[in-house]
């Protein structure tokens, strides 16, 4: 069997290795467009503010490779399918057949069309090779657009990094697509307080510079500067099985088998369109616990397996310096688009903060700051069980006093949600 | 995937609350007397009257493996998880994600700990504090039969799969 894997990612390394630990047969090619071994993108805002050496960002050496006899082609960018010659044109022109393919190239990063994107000083924190760039990068102000996770890490890192930081998100809110106005805002005023200015609903208009940043300018206010780091969010890559004449929506469409709607090309990672496990809505979360799983159901079927995902769940954190937040689930914002009995339970304690989103009595989301976050894990196990919140609190009324060692996973559950 | 050798057995209702596994484990990892080093956590649960001690499990699916931005949290020969605190930047995503909340911090890195089974030790050190009160016991190899965990087997497998 030839396996030809596009991407040199997470998923597509752990679709690699997952399959060569079962068939030592198999031929395994990977198509990398870059030309390191497999890192993970989630520790590169940490490599560049220095809390991490650069070696810890890789997940794979050069010869974990060669010892697994997978062939990895680096600076390869697919550019075409054919699915009925069963052939991969990358942009050498060279074809390359398969039996089965797998697509995990994953996102592309957003780059919005602003006027002076191209000048010198604006980089990326997605990829390893801009992310080395920015960090040889000497600078004293920067500006970074675009406040989701990545944002978020990056401006910490840049502080650490002795830069004065802004962020600016065109939303109203600090991570919007994972946190709820009452708990952004708490986050918002931590930010303030370690020196990162946050500036919210604002719209950046232009990048000022002539060859080198000197400034942005937002419909409010000018900033000068000489740094600009785009986090403006990641796309799915649907261009290339556009070309094979593959079914996309927002993604890469795929079955339960990670298959797309031909069935000798699979998808995984964070291209493709899945569905929610807890609520089996269509949902795109491109998180790394996510393109792992997704790999692995799809490793699992090439080599004949009967396996069925189960979905994907949303599940992010954000950190910086001392301040410590989780968020699972839907927030308020995804709760108002689906009908039924919506609930919020909030707890609040000093700085601890707990917001926890019910539908139909059941745990749907949750956020959470500080100490409360440390349990949020059994709010999550609430979710996945689909526990009856009303019917916890009751039980938990009728409980015997010290009598009750057998219950005692609900009474900490409970606990936490102040019942 | 490695195959757990032995596994610790918690009896909530025999745990007195005297908090000495912790002080034991402390002392096994840290060679200090300080809870908060400990990778046990005895909570008390104010309303019951009940103790409950609360370590690893070291889940076979574990979801701390896959949230870990840098890739810290590594199973070990012995089937346990355990944190590399060389790599842990502290962002505490393995104590989130957790079903049962049991990664605890080092109050003076700030990096994630969890139970190694006191790897090399006959006995985790835990388990030889609670010999009087047996809340803490070791489930050596085979004490959970084989049928009973072919049959779960077959039950997770009956679930995952589409047939």
């Amino acid at each position: 069997m030839k396996l030809v894997i596009i991407g040199n990612g997470i998923a597509g390394n752990q679709v690699a290795f997952d399959v060569r630990a079962k068939d030592p047969e198999a031929d395994i090619l990977i198509l990398s467009a870059e030309d390191v071994p497999e890192y993970d993108p989630c520790s590169l805002p940490y490599f560049l503010g220095g809390e991490c050496q650069q070696t810890d960002v890789f997940r794979k050496t050069p010869g974990d490779y060669k010892a697994h006899r997978i062939d990895l082609r680096f600076d390869a960018r697919a550019v075409s399918i054919d699915p009925d010659k069963k052939q991969v044109t990358i942009h050498t022109g060279e074809e390359i057949g398969y039996d089965k393919l797998v697509l995990a190239h994953g996102g592309d990063l957003f780059i919005p069309p602003l006027p002076g994107i191209d000048n010198a000083g604006v980089f990326s924190c997605k990829q390893l090779s801009e992310t080395r760039k920015l960090a040889a990068h000497n600078g004293t102000g920067a500006v970074v657009i675009g406040s989701g996770a990545i944002g978020i890490e990056a401006a910490e890192a840049l502080k650490r990094k002795g830069y004065e930081v802004y962020v600016i998100e065109l939303m109203d809110w600090i991570l919007p697509s994972l946190f709820d106005e009452p708990t952004a805002r708490r986050l918002e005023t931590e930010l303030t307080g370690y020196g990162i200015q946050v500036f919210t609903h604002e719209k950046v208009m232009e990048i000022k510079g002539d060859g080198h940043v000197t400034g942005v300018v937002t419909d409010r206010r000018t900033i000068d500067c000489d740094t600009v780091v785009v986090a403006t969010g990641v796309v799915p890559g649907t261009a290339l099985a556009k070309t094979a004449g593959i079914e996309t929506g927002r993604g890469i469409q795929v079955n339960r088998q990670m298959q797309t709607n031909d069935p000798d090309i699979y998808a995984c990672g964070d291209c493709v369109e899945t569905i929610d496990a807890c609520t089996g809505e269509i949902a795109m979360f491109q998180l790394k616990h996510n393109a792992i799983e997704q790999a692995q159901v799809a490793a699992r079927h090439i080599l004949g397996e009967p396996v069925r995902y189960l979905g994907a769940y949303a599940f992010a954190r954000a950190h910086f310096f001392d301040t410590h937040a989780a968020t699972f689930g839907k927030t308020q914002r995804a709760l108002d688009c689906v009908f039924g009995d919506k609930r919020i339970v909030e707890r609040e304690d000093k700085n601890n903060y707990l917001r926890v989103m019910l539908l139909d009595n059941q745990i749907v989301g949750g956020q959470a700051i500080g100490t409360f976050a440390d349990e949020l894990g059994l709010l999550i196990g609430a979710m996945w069980r689909k526990d009856d919140f009303l019917d916890i609190a009751a039980k938990m009324r009728t409980l015997p006093k010290g009598g009750a060692v057998h219950a005692w996973p609900m009474v900490r559950l409970g606990t936490l949600l102040g019942m | 995937m490695n195959v757990r050798r032995e596994q610790l057995s918690i009896d909530p209702e025999k745990c007195t609350g005297c908090r000495r596994c912790m002080i034991a484990c402390a002392m096994k990892h840290h060679g200090r007397i300080d809870p908060g080093l400990s990778r046990v956590n005895v909570i008390r649960l104010e309303s019951q009257d009940l103790n409950v001690p609360v370590i690893c499990m070291a889940c076979d699916t574990a979801p701390c493996i896959k949230v870990c931005p840098m890739n810290a949290r590594i199973r070990q020969a012995n089937g346990t998880v355990t944190t590399n605190p060389d790599v842990c930047i502290g962002c505490r995503a393995c104590v989130y994600i957790c079903p049962a909340g049991t990664p605890r911090i080092d109050p003076y890195t700030g990096r994630t700990m969890t139970c190694d089974m006191c790897e090399g030790e006959t006995e985790p050190w835990c388990v030889a504090a609670c010999r009087q009160e047996k809340a803490l016991t070791l489930c050596p190899t085979g004490a959970v039969s084989h049928r009973a965990a072919r049959q779960a087997a077959g039950r997770t497998k009956k679930f995952h799969t589409c047939n």
